[in-house]
């Protein structure tokens, strides 16, 4: 309660108005002290007793005495705040809204900053684009990262900022004099201060021009909405307002067009009163959206174009084709269910194409889709094939005088890098404004250190009318200087970047609003005017025939972005190299996913050595005129048959040698897809995968449950297959018996948290926000391939098998050995469920029982917690988890060159959790629900004298998650969600039978499956 | 009264019994008798009483017992009752169950060694005692008994060279 | 006549023996030199047990992390090999306690060696639960003892803690029983000691037993209910070692057959580890008389029964599991998943070892021959480390969440560690074989009129 208790001074105060007591109010003494009696006349002072000498005798024996004194106990060093920071309170955290905008990735963000160090990025849920994706959530440890530029260099030798400005500034100057030709190379730039700033500098500067470059192009859409629409921008969409999706080759859920919509889709894949959204899913590679559609139809990316024309002429022309193959069957009767749903339907594709992706659009005008919105654009992805080419010949003639690199690294990323580098050297001044030593910088002249987005100024539209802030959150690290800075100066102003952002706002942008709002906010939303879209009719047919003359091959390569790794500019991110692929769960790694009859047809294997681990066979690729060599091969369930696919952002060089790993699949990004040959050479390649076994052994009852969405109309309780027992002849549920007296835990906050696999779509968010919570340690990829992987919490991935437990038996081999090993073959084409799986804070812990030093046991509010300092490592806890969900220190993680990651370097340290201890050698841990942040809050209520509010509490990993699929909350609170929750009818508890009666709950998955 | 002692050898467990047996017919004093092994019905013929080193052990079982008991409870219930694993840690008879495996083995414990204690206080062996076997061979084949006498030395010797022993010696004891 | 036998039964004490050539016959080694072999096989023995250190100190040097585990499999030799010598250390004392109580005088020969054995490998035993803990240096915190921030007390609900109370018990009331028993053995070698050297060590180790009647009857007192109270206890140690598994909730661990089924198990590899030391010693320390084909056709016949049980141990289990129709049930150590899945060997070799090898000795011409109950006693052995590897490795490798399955293999320093209890245990017996009187010979005199070889025949003609 908060404190307005009243101190009594004295026994005055009882009598009501006490002249003492008014007295005291004004002075200190009630009566007067006579000093000037004594110190006033010099007779009486000369005659007291103590002299002045005596006096300071004394005075001197008594500090001499006081200082002995102090002499006695522990000296301890300690570095004071000289003038402490007003903002800044030891053991509080503050929270900085910003904005992450690095070409790729596009968020409005949370910075928890503790002593004036960012050391986690959370989603910034009051802002519009506040989805944090895993790459977002690790970025706070790129700041950290040892390998980052510490200054500006000149032909590789480092220099100061002002011989940089002169050099650089002559230079350019003699540009202009002789009228030559200065490019700026950006990526996608969304920043409305940064672009004016280059247009003074052409204003000034004359002879510039300016090229946006996506290492990842969405050039196709760009065009095509510039050629219907007239504006070069993504389209919107909600998918909360589809009843049905149909995706050819759109990984909407994972990078597709920027991202992002996954919030939207969880919203229809909860079933409220009988409806939720049907999602069918074309694509080669198994990809996280195709994991979560309902129908996944897998086709090489050749049949996708010819599919997407099917659909057109089935939609807009009305011309269903006939012909018996079961791919068309599957194209009309998506056609039939975006009929049907009309406007309620959303046709995407992410085929690389502009004709394709004009198709899509004017399908989706035809049926006048409400899901898509081409008013309101999103800005984040600007970059220009065309363009790029064109820029790439010109400096080839040399008629470029000067190229400006800045947050691109085509050096790398470019299909043709090395002509590009080739073509850099005619250059008569390159410069590159980079993080990290990167291709691009070591090929350019002069290399401009910029500062990680959370030491910078800057500003983002994301989307029309959507304006947000980056705003640095701690002083640079190093001897950066922004671009933008760099800008200012070559313009010859004196004006700092921030000044010059704040005028730009408050002139173009605020309206009279305070900058200081919108600082808090991070973001700051102008109504836009619903102007009228205005339509080219543009040659539909044309673009139809076009794509029609797609031929394919027999094996089709495709390059796609992982979840972790995404363009590869956190490549030397140790937490995104160990964390494990949704799909294949495989870390430290990329990898040529091929379908298993290819991989036979080829003579191609993965083999489970002794330990567990995987090894596979390696290949060289050639296409696209390029052979990469060694390149291993991993054989993905789901994998169309006659394509192949290799992930992005892998080999980069400039590394630390434990993140350069990979191989580099840029020279195959180019077009909708590449005709590969592969062959085999000698050699083995070693993965690290978590999980080795994929399907779910015919245990979906008690592990993931999930049902067709009529069964959950029909009879919706059904699916509770919570064993029964029988209590006084009664038959009742496990959590009704019990061997002995409960403890009593209705009393006070009882901690639950829910997991909705519905709306889970697998996207590891949460794995990475636990890891920054948590200060859990990267283990490298040996320790990840020999099964002792730390993370806290894990996303299981279960394929369907081809050999249930019915056909088993109709075929008579069920319970035999050759039954097992079928059961144990994951299918050619998988269901996909996912669970993320922590601790499940049972109340009848089997770890608890068994530990000898009673390490770990139950606390009040029903964490299961874990004594570190107690724990002697018997690890016996660990054997007797059902959940498999502990993880022991098998070597000192820390200060250990054996593991140079992040906890082996001063700088990397920096990103440490303060409020959790860092785990010693040979001691278990494992989840804590985030003990220290629920503390936390308890104690803020407490002092505020409130109660805590509901979604109050939080978890790293429900605070993460993009869809609200994790839900934490007290269940003592029936007002609370997570108690609303726990009550519904799709909640279970995972392996309920085992009896441990977890705090965590799941809520099953249910699947709109329209067979047609 | 003179305490010399009389010590009789003899090579065979049966004559050894035998004249155990006529010495104390013979109302002889039979101090001690020292043998290589234990010979059966040899302290039934001396006459000693039972002993009750068996009941001592039971003695100590118990308190082996009880002990445990307080223990237990004390460890887990009174001073620091924890929840581990929903175990009943508010009631020593809910949880005793699990504390059944530690009750048996501290009963045994106890029992075993402070009984085994007692056995070498009351034979006074342990480190650094000196043996009280008169004759080396005594702990090899042969077998010797100490009978007391006074100033019937001769007669007494004769009576025991009859009973079969080898060798005779006098000691002061 | 006292020391009547039934004509019957086979003499235990061959060779015509008069009680001092017993005396002579047991304290030969001690006196006598130790030949080549002896320095060789103990060199081995040693070199063995100086790696295995080297791989202990590694070990909690670097961290647990040079072992083969895993975060799915936290356990696999470590406690294979803990609960393989706690079980090779029930055959002592068996023999000597519950032998006792069934009046069974051929283990008058053997009980000495076999108590001797039964305390060197629990001392292998209870060093793998120590160094398998992350954090050796605080194993002390197991005792029952408060921590310095006050009442911490330990978790008296752990079958772990259960096991630290049964083994030290076991031990250390082994030790006792052991020892007690070597006071009138050490008193005759003192007796008979001519270096003075010899003299002093062995009165010391004697302490000043006499043997006078009273020593003697509180000695048989006490002798009696040791056994007693010992034979109770050697069941409950294996026993409480098996609800390390069976009080778990992993399936092939959470077996309520255990407790026998590890007991009898315990004595069946017990019996064989006694076979092959006292077939080789009876050799060595030629004590061919008072070992004889008997002692060893007898502890053949406790093997069969002791293997029988395991046996249909294995076949319930299998069954049990098979008959549940669970799909968690599958896969456990005895099931049609294990014998195919990656660790069919594992399993075959628990099968073929235990159950199939051992009922050979059904057949009396072999369970009498000397070198097939050598060669069955070895593998045996082997047979029983499998069980456990299996018990930990298989049921561990396969749990309920199918996304946790896994594999392990071993490191050299798992295997190092292994070899090295090996040496520790054969430098202590061979140690042992050459300072300490091998046969219980005062009991071995008490039963030589009755069924010494020399006596029966003399009574028999007359």
């Amino acid at each position: 309660m908060a404190s307005n208790k009243k101190y009594w001074k004295s026994v005055e105060e009882l009598k009501e108005n006490s002249s003492i007591v008014e007295k005291l109010k004004q002075k200190e003494f009630v009566e007067e002290i006579p000093t000037d009696q004594f110190l006033g006349d010099k007779d009486s002072l000369d005659s007291s007793a103590t002299s002045r000498r005596d006096f300071l005798k004394y005075v001197g024996f008594s500090t001499a005495v006081a200082s002995l004194a102090a002499c006695e106990g522990p000296v301890t060093k300690s570095i004071p705040f000289v003038i402490k920071p007003d903002d800044v309170t030891p053991g509080i955290a503050d929270y900085f809204a910003t904005t992450i905008a690095d070409g790729y990735d596009f968020a409005n963000v949370l910075v928890k900053v503790r002593e004036g160090r960012p050391i986690k990025i959370e989603p910034n849920k009051e802002s519009s684009n506040g989805s944090a994706n895993a790459r977002v959530q690790a970025s706070v440890l790129s700041l950290y990262d040892n390998n980052r530029l510490k200054g500006p260099k000149a032909k590789g030798e480092s220099i100061s900022w002002n011989k940089f400005d002169s050099e650089v500034g002559a230079k350019l100057n003699e540009l202009k004099e002789n009228g030559e030709k200065i490019v700026f190379l950006t990526g996608t730039c969304a920043s409305p201060s940064t672009k004016s700033l280059v247009n003074k500098f052409s204003e000034q500067y004359g002879n510039v021009d300016h090229v946006v470059y996506d290492a990842i192009s969405e050039s196709a859409v760009l065009d095509a909405m510039k050629e219907m629409y007239g504006k070069r921008a993504l389209p919107d969409y909600d998918f909360a307002k589809a009843d049905v999706i149909v995706s050819v080759g759109a990984d909407f859920l994972g990078d597709w067009q920027g991202g992002g919509f996954s919030a939207g889709y969880a919203k229809g894949r909860v079933p409220k009163n009988g409806k939720m959204s049907h999602h069918i899913q074309f694509e080669s590679n198994m990809s996280l959206t195709g994991a979560n559609a309902d129908k996944r139809v897998m086709i090489k990316p050749s049949e996708q174009v010819n599919a997407l024309i099917k659909l057109y002429q089935a939609i807009v022309s009305g011309v269903a084709t006939r012909e018996m193959s079961p791919l068309n069957t599957a194209v009309q009767n998506a056609a039939k269910q975006i009929k049907a749903a009309g406007g309620n339907a959303v046709l995407v594709t992410g085929i690389q194409d502009k004709n394709a992706q004009l198709l899509a659009l004017q399908i989706n005008k035809a049926i006048q889709s409400k899901v898509i919105d081409v008013a309101n654009t999103r800005n984040i992805r600007h970059g220009d094939d065309v363009k790029v080419a064109q820029l790439i010949t010109d400096m080839k003639a040399g008629k470029i005088g000067a190229l400006i690199t800045h947050n691109t690294n085509p050096a790398y990323t470019l299909p043709n890098a090395k002509e590009f580098i080739e073509a850099l050297k005619k250059t008569k001044l390159s410069v590159s404004f980079a993080m990290n030593d990167n291709e691009t910088a070591s090929a350019s002249e002069y290399v401009a250190a910029i500062p990680h987005y959370l030491e910078s100024w800057n500003d983002v539209l994301i989307k029309k009318g959507q304006y947000s802030l980056t705003q640095p959150t701690i002083h640079k690290l190093s001897d950066t200087r922004q671009f933008q800075e760099t800008l200012l100066i070559w313009l010859g102003s004196d004006e700092a970047y921030y000044d010059y952002l704040k005028g730009m706002w408050n002139n173009n942008v605020l309206g009279g609003k305070s900058w200081n709002k919108a600082l808090h906010d991070g973001t700051f939303t102008v109504p836009v005017a619903n102007d009228e879209i205005v339509t080219n009719d543009i040659d539909i047919s044309a673009a139809g025939s076009a794509l029609s003359k797609i031929k394919g091959s027999d094996l089709e390569l495709t390059v796609y972005t992982k979840a972790g790794m995404g363009d590869g500019q956190q490549a030397n991110n140790p937490w995104l190299q160990e964390l494990p692929d949704p799909i294949t769960r495989t870390t430290w790694d990329n990898y040529l996913l091929i379908s298993r009859i290819d991989a036979e047809r080829l003579g191609l294997e993965n083999r489970t050595i002794d330990n567990g681990a995987l090894n596979g066979d390696v290949v060289n690729v050639i296409a696209n005129g390029v052979t990469i060599e060694n390149v291993p091969v991993y054989i993905q369930p789901g994998q169309a048959p006659g394509s192949v696919a290799l992930a992005l952002g892998y080999g980069l060089e400039g590394l630390q040698k434990e993140m350069s790993i990979g191989v580099n699949a840029y020279p195959f990004a180019n077009g909708i897809f590449q005709n590969a040959s592969i062959e085999k050479v000698s050699g083995e390649h070693k993965f690290a995968c978590v999980q080795l076994q994929h399907t779910i052994m015919g245990r979906e009852d008690e592990i993931t449950k999930e049902m067709s969405l009529a069964d959950y109309v029909s009879r919706p309780k059904d699916w509770s297959t919570a064993p029964k027992f029988s209590l006084d002849h009664q038959e009742v549920t496990q959590d009704k018996v019990d061997l002995w007296e409960k403890f009593d835990d209705t009393l006070g906050t009882k901690f639950n948290l829910a997991i909705d696999l519905a709306t889970c779509t697998g996207c590891a968010a949460c794995v990475v926000a636990c890891h920054a919570e948590n200060n859990v340690p990267v283990v490298g990829k040996h320790e990840i391939r020999v099964g002792r992987d730390m993370h806290w919490m894990r996303i299981d991935r279960y394929y369907s098998s081809d050999m249930t437990v019915e056909r088993g038996k109709e075929e008579g081999s069920f319970g035999t050995g050759e039954f097992f090993n079928a059961q144990i073959q994951p299918s050619d084409a998988p269901d996909v469920s996912f669970q993320p799986v922590m601790c499940q804070h049972c109340n009848h812990a089997p770890c608890e029982t068994v530990c000898p030093v009673a390490a770990t046991s139950h606390g009040t509010q029903g964490q299961n917690q874990m004594a570190y300092n107690r724990c002697v490592g018997t690890r016996y806890c660990a054997n007797n988890c059902p959940y498999r969900v502990r993880r022991f220190n098998w070597f000192k993680y820390f200060d250990n060159n054996e593991f140079d990651f992040n906890m082996n370097n001063d700088l990397g340290r920096m990103v440490l959790n303060p409020d959790v201890v860092v785990r010693s050698r040979g001691v278990m841990e494992k989840c804590s629900m985030c003990i220290q942040m629920t503390q936390l809050t308890i104690l803020n209520a407490k002092k505020e004298g409130r109660p805590v509010a509901d979604g109050e509490f939080q978890t790293a990993c429900s605070n993460a998650c993009p869809t609200d699929a994790i839900v934490f909350g007290d269940v003592n609170d029936t007002k609370s969600k997570v108690s609303k929750l726990e009550k519904e009818d799709r909640s279970f508890k995972l392996l309920d039978f085992v009896g441990t009666k977890p705090n965590v709950f799941y809520q099953l998955k249910v699947k709109n499956i329209k067979e047609a | 009264m003179s305490n010399k002692v009389i010590q009789a050898m003899y090579d065979d467990d049966d004559v050894l019994l035998k004249a155990v047996k006529q010495t104390r017919e013979a109302n002889h004093q039979i101090e001690e008798v020292y043998t290589p092994f234990p010979v059966h019905g040899l302290e039934k013929a001396m006459g000693l009483k039972g002993t009750r080193i068996a009941i001592t052990s039971f003695i100590y079982g118990v308190i082996g017992f009880s002990f445990s008991i307080w223990m237990l409870n004390y460890m887990m219930i009174v001073d620091w009752p924890q929840n581990i694993g929903g175990k009943p840690s508010f009631s020593f008879a809910e949880n005793m169950p699990a504390f059944v495996p530690i009750m048996f083995e501290m009963t045994v414990f106890f029992a075993a060694h402070l009984m085994v204690i007692t056995f070498y206080m009351r034979s006074k062996i342990w480190p650094f005692q000196t043996a009280s076997n008169p004759d080396p061979r005594t702990t090899d084949d042969k077998f010797v008994m100490e009978v007391s006498m006074d100033d019937n030395e001769d007669q007494l010797s004769d009576f025991l060279k009859q009973t079969g022993a080898i060798e005779l010696k006098v000691t002061e004891k | 006549m006292s020391h009547y036998e039934a004509p019957i039964r086979e003499p235990l004490i061959l060779g015509d023996k008069s009680y001092h050539d017993i005396s002579n016959d047991i304290a030969a080694p001690i006196e006598g030199k130790a030949n080549t072999w002896w320095w060789v096989v103990f060199s081995i023995a040693l070199v063995a047990f100086l790696w295995g250190v080297g791989a202990i100190a590694y070990t909690i040097g670097t961290g647990i992390g040079v072992w083969g585990l895993n975060n799915k499999i936290n356990w696999a030799w470590d406690i294979t090999n803990f609960v393989w010598w706690v079980g090779i250390g029930h055959a002592g004392t068996l023999i000597s306690a519950v032998l006792l109580l069934f009046r069974q005088k051929w283990r008058m020969g053997i009980n000495r060696s076999a108590e001797a054995m039964t305390i060197f490998a629990v001392i292998q035993a209870a060093i793998f639960p120590v160094i398998h803990m992350g954090r050796v240096w605080n194993a002390y915190w197991v005792m029952p003892i408060p921590n310095q921030f006050g009442s911490l007390w330990t978790n008296f609900n752990s079958p772990l803690l259960w096991d630290v109370f049964a083994i030290s018990t076991y031990l250390s009331v082994s030790l006792v029983f052991w020892y007690t028993g070597l006071l009138p053995d050490f008193a005759m070698i003192r007796d008979r000691a001519t270096k003075p050297f010899q003299k002093k060590i062995y009165s010391l180790l004697s302490f000043g037993w006499s043997g006078t009647a009273k020593d003697w009857q509180r000695f048989e007192e006490v002798s009696l209910v040791l056994a007693g109270l010992a034979t109770p206890l050697v069941l409950s140690v294996h026993t409480i070692v098996s609800f390390d598994f069976a009080t778990s909730v992993i399936p092939g661990w959470h077996s309520t057959v255990y407790p026998p089924y590890f007991v009898a198990g315990a004595v069946f590899s017990g019996f064989a580890m006694v076979q092959t030391l006292l077939i080789i010693m009876r050799k060595v320390s030629n004590l061919e008389h008072y070992i004889t084909r008997l002692h060893i056709e007898n502890m053949n016949k406790v093997i069969l029964v002791t293997g029988g049980i395991v046996m249909v141990a294995y076949l319930s289990e299998f069954f049990v599991g098979w008959y549940s129709g669970s799909s968690y049930e599958d896969f456990t150590y005895l099931s049609i998943g294990a014998a195919t899945g990656p660790y069919w060997w594992a399993f075959w070799a628990l099968i073929l070892c235990n159950g199939v090898f051992p009922q050979l000795l059904w057949i009396k011409k072999l369970r009498t021959n000397f070198t097939v109950s050598f060669i069955m006693s070895i593998i045996i052995n082997i047979g029983m480390w499998f069980e456990r590897f299996d018990i930990i490795v298989i049921n561990l490798s396969r749990g309920h969440l199918p996304s946790t399955w896994t594999q392990f293999e071993p490191t050299f320093v798992d295997i190092g560690i292994y070899i090295g209890t090996i040496g520790f245990f054969f430098v202590l017996f061979l140690l042992y074989a050459r300072t300490f009187p091998v046969v219980a010979q005062a009991e071995v005199k008490s039963i030589l009129k009755s069924s010494g070889d020399g006596y029966k025949r003399a009574r028999d003609n007359k």
